[in-house]
């Protein structure tokens, strides 16, 4: 039988026009854009490096460049971590576990912008928040959860986990259903109690799933946006503004698409390089 | 539970094609409609309005209605576009090269387009005894660098809303102590607080208020030609002390300096704050918070020792992409006029810009059963001759407006003292302004 060599490339290719006109094309259309000053309406002028040497000395940039960061090492640890053991929880022969399941992932379906509404409620100076802790007694006066430039980003970053664990939570579940039940049997016989179970069984063929997980919420806390909008602003005083939200104020706010899209580059190889150290760090054992 | 899921995934779907739906209506809208229009040939111009779907549709499809009567070949096709997404889809559109013939916006993002040649100069055309038609502080709004870039449309001057309940609560005296001025005010605020524990007075500080506020306590924010920054004085410094005054000794809401003008009427409605200026909020009170409504007396907007007041402006541009400009600017004077505006403001307590339209006595007497909302567009309609756009447009607005609320932030999170901050926004200004 012959076969046409060409018809697999025929069946990727309705995939690869729109990824290229949708995804490929505007990437490159950024990098170019990044060396022009554009306004989008006046016709781009070349400019060469300009918009990036002025980025590097914007302290704008740096500030939130660093609050990305932050929110990175805040996030994704727990965003790593915390659905690991929820998934474990929901993954027990249980009556109504569906119950359970899907209530974990109420919050990923919720729209965004409705949830952080109600989380500012949560968090305003006579909120639900400081309602609770004050009658339990564990503060006396009101914490100013989303107003000080101290804690804004991190009471949004909880938004953001509390947003992201159900997602999280099914892949790991679906990681758990594909763990055979020999090696549970296994370990029974040796006599394993439920927390070995988990610590010697369980993470360790969960790691593959680990790695998806690390990149996938690494990037989205490189490009958290919606939180920050609705929420804070950015503020006070660009306490919590990211990287994300500077591109889109200069872009949008300030029509300065080149030099959005020369911060938006950095953001790119930042994550470039975030996501090839993800691999070659923690794929180096599993090849799956 | 398998069901629940099902079900919400099919909403999710639902949505998204719902989504996708009134997204391509957008762009089919442009599709093989765009011909000469040089007078009597036929003519289809694209409106576009910032959200005012659904409560005033039946009004705009009658006016569109009229004006296609009246003209017969000229189409008017309208699509209404959120306000928060209005900036961006219509610069997309004017990149593209596809921008809509007629477009609502406000002076301050039109003045950032009529600074790129993307508008129509209305001072051409649009006849000289037309324009006379309009209020001249409202036609003057839409002026940088001496050209005309918009028509106006609607107004709203700023009037104060104030909780009688509250005022009574803290032992003051509703008719005699609301603020007319910031020390007013600030008093109000203290009394309120020792008395009730609630906030007197919530000022707003989003976008472009930090710089209005200071205008009318008398600085001035540039010097003659806008080259240089000239709010380094007495009168800034007290504004800026001002305000780091009331935020530090908890006199207003620490929401002040994050919240948008939501958490102004989310507090005023849930009964929290005495006294704010959101006059143009009173529907949404009314509906929302009845009780709160019902205890509401309006009054003249807090200013400072300059006694300006500010007016906001709603304008009519025509994109200089179009190809039908006749049609179009037919339209945008047929949508202005006297007649249709006066219709408009009966049904939201908006001003019209038409002279002939404020003469109407609905904007001057206020009946035996006025209600709050009545009074608000009584209050406000009287005190339109005293007011007038504090901010003129100014090229790179966004960047100027951010640096002044970044230093007035630090001075009132107490990172600098409020001369340091000054001295900042300063050095920040000038900088900008020499670009």
């Amino acid at each position: 039988m012959r076969t046409n060599k060409l018809t697999p490339y025929l069946f990727l290719l309705p995939g690869l026009i729109i990824l290229g006109a949708f995804i490929f094309y505007p990437m490159l259309q950024a990098f170019w854009l990044s060396m022009t000053d554009y306004n989008m309406i006046a016709d781009a002028e070349f400019v060469g490096t300009t918009n990036y040497e002025n980025l590097f000395q914007d302290d704008l940039f740096w500030k939130t460049l660093t609050n990305t960061f932050i929110y990175l090492i805040g996030v994704v640890p727990a965003l790593v971590i915390i659905p690991i053991f929820l998934a474990v929880l929901v993954n027990q022969k249980l009556k109504g576990i569906g119950f359970f399941r899907s209530a974990y992932y109420i919050p990923v379906v919720t729209s965004l912008v409705v949830a952080g509404i109600a989380w500012d409620w949560v968090y305003k100076e006579n909120g639900l928040l400081n309602y609770v802790l004050d009658i339990l007694n564990i503060i006396s006066e009101p914490i100013h959860w989303l107003t000080s430039t101290q804690t804004a980003i991190f009471a949004v970053m909880v938004v953001t986990i509390w947003k992201g664990l159900g997602y999280y939570m099914i892949i790991y579940l679906a990681g758990l259903q594909s763990i055979p039940n020999d090696l549970y049997e296994a370990a029974d016989i040796d006599g394993a109690n439920w927390w070995q179970k988990v610590t010697r069984v369980t993470i360790p063929m969960l790691m593959p799933f680990v790695l998806i997980v690390t990149i996938m919420s690494s990037i989205a806390a490189m490009k958290v946006f919606e939180e920050i909008y609705i929420m804070t602003g950015g503020g006070p005083l660009h306490s919590s503004e990211t990287l994300v939200f500077y591109i889109y104020t200069e872009a949008f706010d300030r029509l300065n698409m080149g030099y959005a899209s020369a911060a938006g580059v950095v953001l790119f190889l930042i994550t470039l390089v975030l996501s090839i150290i993800n691999i070659k760090f923690m794929g180096k054992d599993n090849t799956a | 539970m398998k069901k629940k899921s099902l079900i919400s995934l099919l909403l999710i779907i639902a949505m998204l094609v719902m989504s996708a739906c009134g997204n391509s209506d957008d762009s089919s809208a442009k599709d093989g409609e765009k011909k000469e229009s040089g007078g009597s040939e036929e003519a289809t111009i694209e409106f576009w309005t910032m959200q005012l779907k659904p409560t005033f549709t039946d009004y705009i499809e009658g006016v569109i209605a009229d004006f296609e009567k009246e003209n017969p070949n000229i189409k008017v096709k309208w699509l209404d576009v959120p306000a928060a997404d209005l900036s961006q889809k219509i610069l997309t559109a004017v990149s593209s090269d596809s921008a809509p013939d007629v477009v609502n916006l406000n002076p301050t993002f039109a003045s950032q387009l009529a600074d790129l040649d993307a508008l129509v100069n209305m001072d051409e055309a649009v006849a000289e005894e037309d324009q006379k038609k309009y209020v001249q502080g409202a036609w003057e709004a839409n002026q940088i660098n001496g050209t005309t870039f918009a028509i106006p449309w609607y107004l709203s001057t700023e009037v104060s809303l104030n909780n009688k309940a509250i005022y009574e609560e803290a032992g003051l005296d509703p008719e005699k102590d609301i603020p007319v001025t910031y020390e007013d005010a600030k008093k109000v605020a203290k009394t309120v607080k020792e008395e009730t524990g609630k906030y007197g007075y919530f000022p707003s500080l989003d976008l472009s208020l930090v710089l209005q506020h200071m205008v009318k306590m008398g600085a001035d924010l540039t010097n003659e030609d806008g080259t240089k920054a000239a709010f380094n004085t007495d009168a800034g410094l007290k504004a800026f002390e001002y305000f780091t005054e009331l935020y530090q000794d908890d006199l207003i809401p620490r929401e002040a300096l994050t919240g948008d003008q939501r958490s102004t009427i989310d507090m005023y409605q849930a009964g929290q704050v005495a006294t704010f200026m959101g006059s143009q909020f009173i529907s949404q009170i009314k509906e929302n918070a009845p009780d709160i409504y019902e205890n509401t007396l309006p009054s003249t907007g807090i200013t400072g020792e300059s006694g300006k007041k500010t007016i906001s402006v709603q304008n009519i541009v025509v994109p200089e992409q179009t190809e039908s400009k006749e049609a179009a600017v037919k339209f945008a004077l047929f949508l202005t006029n006297a007649e249709n505006q006066l219709e408009f403001s009966k049904l939201t307590p908006i001003l019209p810009s038409a002279v002939e339209a404020l003469e109407d006595p609905y904007f001057t007497e206020a009946g035996e059963d006025a209600e709050p909302v009545d009074l608000v567009r009584i209050q406000s309609a009287a005190q339109l001759d005293e007011s007038e756009l504090l901010i003129k447009p100014m090229d790179n607005y966004d960047e100027l407006r951010q640096a002044m609320y970044d230093a007035i932030s630090e001075a009132m999170l107490g990172n600098m003292s409020p001369q340091e901050a000054l001295d900042q926004a300063e050095a920040a200004w000038n900088e900008i302004l020499s670009k």
